[in-house]
């Protein structure tokens, strides 16, 4: 995702035009759709999830400041917290307790799966599974730390370790120069 | 100074403002530490890169039509907006005619009320007068019919030779008129008045005008050995009455 790409959508956003949305869309909607897909499992209740994001996107686009975060930061924030809070009424509703079970990885079926990630998802897999289920446990299942570190029963120390380690082993399996190539081809 | 960084980006304040989970107090230090330290500030970078290629390993393809639902839904967004306005406006615009109507009424009922009260002092004030009027007849009607009342004939010394006055005592009913028919011209800065000496105190029966008096009884203070006094006094009668000028008295 280039800058300027980026400087162009929070422009229109804060213009309240709607090409925004669109530009949004052609851009992040897959990634998102997949971040709720990973909260909620549920694909249907994930397009209503991100249905339900751009709105509030479109609705909050006043109070993104690009000063504070990254564009797709912010985006993944909104999509994250719908998503938690969308399982919660949906599993207060059916008065079920939430199970979270994080060794259920979700699978992609081989049409939804796009090509061009093939190579990065090769790439994830050098991530070794411990920093992964943390990774998935906290930005995914809405655990904190404390959470993950009693349903995981990893120490909370070492939940804390694997996160920073977790995130920054991605960032040196693909240098900054992968990264920077990933984020225009992929996003 | 180091140290200080180093404590912080071994914290996990950075991650947990990665994902928006921090308090408000902890958003104010991470965001302090952005904007203060560039190594925080290149670590924080390069953290949401990482998100953002974290995340991307689990896109999934967007099916047809979600596009479409969510440019619909943020139509209506809009439009819901618009409607929401126009219905606020038309909801201003009842308040502030209700509100004007409101205040008119209760004007309305303030100045009704005030009326209403200055109405009844004045039919309150009317029957009291009404009340004494009529007493006065009754005392009027009982001394001029008892046989027991004594008339006495009332002239004027020299001062006012042309005065002339009935007055009329029922010691039974202890009442007591005084009828003056005539009165002597005296000059306009100067008036009669009316006195009574009862028990010792005299008590101010108030200035006989001249005109329309001469068929009105005017009541009395009645007590044995009572004396009535007629005096000529400033135009606008006087708190005492001057001896000097006692022009005609009657003992009754």
């Amino acid at each position: 995702m280039s800058t300027l790409l980026e400087n162009h959508i929070v422009e229109l956003l804060q213009e309240r035009n709607e090409k925004a949305i669109s530009l949004l869309y052609d851009n992040y909607a897959n990634t998102l759709l997949g971040v709720a897909n990973k909260v909620v499992r549920d694909p249907d209740l994930a397009q209503d999830v991100v249905q339900e994001s751009f709105v509030k996107i479109w609705k909050k686009a006043d109070t993104y400041d690009p000063k504070k975060a990254k564009l797709f930061t912010w985006l993944f924030r909104i999509t994250r917290n719908t998503a938690i809070d969308k399982l919660r009424s949906v599993n207060t509703k059916s008065d079920k307790e939430i199970q979270i079970d994080v060794s259920d990885v979700y699978t992609l079926g081989v049409e939804s799966t796009r090509p061009e990630l093939m190579d990065v998802k090769e790439h994830l897999g050098k991530i070794e599974y411990k920093y992964q289920i943390v990774l998935e446990a906290l930005f995914f299942q809405g655990m904190t730390q404390q959470e993950a570190s009693d349903e995981l029963d990893i120490p909370l120390g070492t939940i804390k370790s694997r996160l920073k380690i977790g995130l920054r082993e991605l960032g040196k399996i693909y240098g900054p120069a992968l990264i920077a190539m990933l984020l225009n081809v992929v996003l | 100074m180091k140290d200080k960084i180093k404590i912080f980006l071994d914290s996990d304040l950075l991650e947990k403002h990665l994902l928006g989970t921090t308090t408000d107090m902890e958003t104010m230090q991470v965001e302090r530490y952005i904007a203060m330290y560039p190594e925080v500030r290149d670590t924080y970078v390069e953290l949401q890169d990482n998100l953002a290629i974290f995340a991307k390993q689990y896109a999934i393809e967007a099916p047809q039509g979600l596009k479409d639902l969510i440019h619909a839904r943020i139509k209506s967004e809009r439009s819901g907006r618009k409607r929401f306005f126009s219905y606020a406006i038309a909801a201003s615009i009842t308040a502030i005619m209700f509100a004007g109507i409101s205040t008119f009424f209760w004007n309305q009922n303030q100045s009704l009320q005030e009326e209403k009260s200055v109405v009844s002092n004045k039919i309150k004030l009317l029957e009291e007068n009404m009340k004494e009027q009529l007493e006065d007849v009754r005392n009027q009607f009982i001394v001029l019919n008892n046989p027991q009342t004594k008339k006495y004939n009332v002239k004027g010394n020299q001062k006012a030779k042309d005065l002339k006055a009935v007055a009329y005592i029922n010691p039974v009913k202890k009442l007591s008129y005084i009828n003056v028919s005539k009165l002597p011209h005296i000059p306009e800065s100067q008036c009669f008045q009316m006195w009574a000496e009862v028990n010792g105190k005299m008590i101010n029966l108030g200035i006989i005008e001249e005109a329309g008096d001469q068929q009105k009884l005017m009541a009395l203070p009645y007590a044995d050995n009572a004396i009535g006094y007629i005096t000529i006094e400033q135009k606008g009668g006087n708190q005492t009455p001057s001896v000097e000028n006692i022009v005609a008295n009657i003992a009754y």
